[in-house]
């Protein structure tokens, strides 16, 4: 199939992908396989149940599930409908729930047996919900007022043809909430149009094509996890889902079964990769592996080398950059100028522009650090219901990525941190994103979180929250290391060894969480 | 081995369920019932070494080793017939 589409909707890539290869199989999933065609016919069933109970373009439908065979078609049956889906975390407690609930007002929640303890807390008609589709249900409902269809029912049987809704490419798509470390989580509105913009311009530089098969580790509500799927039906490729990343043995083997051309992560994906998985020891099996992505957040370099180390030869490293406002991607390293550019986020992408802006909205020269700002197709249309974030996110410029960088002379950007998260460490500005490369770099931590304690003398307090590599490391063994290439005033005042770092949904470390487990 | 499996399983609640054992069978699945994360896998994995005296390699981090009670419980009898 052709790298650049002309679709202007995201379901029209899954129509035209079970048009031109209805038989090819575009999900794996444990023993479940689904075809092309059966997985289109799915989500046109979908979005006929929505239709007949109410759902009209621009409402929007939550998407409750872990990754499996209905999120597929529960996501593209909400689009085909004209509705807007708005992927929620499985492991929503009713109190992070029913205050996004509230918010985004859903005319219909396709959820799975997984959520549904959580669901039954919800008071769903107060909230004015008249729809539930439940895949695999064990509970009873018929005590609610409120409709619940059956998934498989439902999927399984009636009208599989595609609705055909007349719709706007500039209309609304989805809205994902962000993992935002402080404040409610804000609701980013994506439209076909950035969506589809975003997907073509990824197809294109990993030059994906339907021969790919993609090992999904990271949950499709997260933006991440949701372009790999967007871009594989985008070329009729096949998504392997693998809920079971806890265990990296039984991922990285079912990679050498599936004969899996590429693998994504967050930098917590790679660092388990390589030291909690088999990797090294089979990567001479790995023989289809045509590339591994990653991206959300800064990986140390250090890694990166590992990695590359550890990995087949023929297999290429993407390094990217991109933000969930960029409906995912935003800049990625060449990975034949990856050695040369190893601190780097890369280059725009197809269709993205991006620039170093200064305090008072000034470009700002190359070499100068100032605010990323970034242009194209892809930026979102603001948050959902909070203008005043959007004021600040949004400018005449673009969209302020939040992220201190610059561009050196090959046009090449780098990050040097968050513009929230510097630290004043008695009279220094202290980034902690070079303390924790500098921990990476000693050999003996596997990741680790640099944090800012408030301190009445200093200002901050270092203290690093780090899972060694070896049971038996010292933080003396840590801090000789580090003290050849840190200036004192940068060297962690205490190191704290935990068995794992806390982390959010999708895999990022929870810097808030770090905290208190210092405090 | 029931004495194994009993310690096992008291881990389990005190440290994941809040001392709630309702539900929790031998066949659970720690992941798919959402009982115990990724990050808490690893903790389950760092007492199991210490506790047992026993040396989890990575490439035996599947869920046939270590996503339920019942699994520990087999896994820990062949490491320990092996040791």
């Amino acid at each position: 199939m052709s790298s650049i589409s002309h679709q202007t909707l995201i379901h029209q890539f899954l129509e035209e992908s079970a048009r031109a290869l209805p038989d090819k199989c575009a999900m794996v999933h444990g023993k479940e396989r689904i075809s092309y065609e059966n997985l289109n016919r799915e989500a046109n069933r979908i979005a006929r149940w929505l239709m007949d109970h109410g759902v009209a373009p621009g409402d929007r439908v939550a998407l409750m599930l872990e990754n499996c065979r209905e999120y597929l078609s529960g996501y593209y049956g909400i689009l085909k409908a004209g509705g807007v889906a708005v992927p929620l975390n499985p492991d929503l407690k009713p109190d992070g729930l029913a205050p996004l609930l509230s918010r985004i007002t859903p005319r219909g929640i396709i959820s799975s047996a997984k959520c549904e303890r959580v669901l039954r807390e919800i008071d769903m008609p107060a909230l004015s919900i008249p729809a539930l589709l439940m895949a695999r249900p064990r509970l009873k409902w018929s005590d609610i007022p409120l409709t619940v269809g059956s998934f498989g029912e439902i999927a399984a049987t009636g009208d599989g043809r595609n609705p055909d809704l007349p719709l706007d490419e500039t209309s609304l798509a989805s809205i994902i909430f962000t993992s935002g470390s402080t404040g409610q989580p804000k609701g980013v509105m994506l439209s076909h149009r950035n969506i589809v913009a975003n997907t073509n311009s990824i197809v294109q530089y990993l030059e994906l094509t339907s021969a790919d098969i993609q090992m999904v580790v990271l949950p499709f509500f997260y933006v991440m996890g949701k372009s790999l799927l967007n871009t594989h039906v985008a070329v009729g490729g096949t998504v392997v889902i693998n809920n079971t990343f806890a265990y990296p043995a039984s991922v990285v083997q079912q990679m050498i079964d599936e004969e899996v051309t590429g693998f994504s992560g967050v930098p917590s994906t790679y660092a388990y990769l390589l030291h909690r998985s088999p990797l090294r020891s089979v990567r001479d099996r790995l023989t289809s592996l045509r590339y591994c992505s990653q991206a959300g957040g800064h990986l140390a370099s250090h890694t990166k080398v590992d990695l590359i180390k550890a990995l087949p030869e023929h297999t290429k490293l993407y390094v990217m950059y991109g933000a969930t406002e960029a409906s995912a991607r935003l800049t990625y390293v060449e990975p034949h100028r990856l050695h040369e550019k190893i601190d780097s986020i890369g280059i725009p992408i197809p269709g993205v522009t991006m620039k170093v802006v200064g305090e008072n909205g000034e470009e700002l020269p190359q070499g100068e650090t100032g605010e990323l700002v970034a242009e194209g197709t892809n930026i979102m249309q603001g948050y959902w219901h909070d203008p005043e974030s959007t004021a600040k996110a949004l400018s005449a410029h673009g969209y302020h990525t939040g992220d201190l960088g610059y561009l050196d002379r090959d046009g090449y950007f780098f990050v040097v941190g968050r513009r929230d998260n510097q630290l004043k460490v008695g009279g220094h500005r202290v980034n902690p994103q070079e303390i924790e490369d500098a921990l990476i770099d000693t050999d003996l931590i596997m990741e680790c979180a640099v944090l800012g304690i408030e301190d009445a003398l200093a200002g901050h307090r270092l203290v690093a929250v780090a899972v060694p590599i070896a049971g038996e490391t010292t933080e003396r063994d840590i801090l000789q290391r580090c003290s050849q290439t840190l200036p004192r005033h940068k060297l962690p005042s205490e190191i704290r060894f935990v068995k794992a770092l806390p982390k959010n949904s999708s895999g990022k470390i929870d810097r808030a969480a770090c905290k208190k487990l210092v405090h | 081995m029931s004495e194994m499996r009993e310690q096992v399983r008291a881990y389990i609640v005190d440290n994941f369920l809040f001392g709630d054992d309702n539900g929790l069978e031998d066949s659970t699945s720690f992941l798919e019932s959402g009982m115990i994360d990724s990050t808490g896998i690893l903790e389950v994995i760092s007492y199991l070494e210490e506790q047992f005296a026993i040396k989890v390699h990575d490439d035996e981090l599947i869920p046939e080793n270590l996503d339920s009670v019942g699994n520990i419980v087999g896994f820990l009898g062949t490491k320990m017939a092996a040791a």
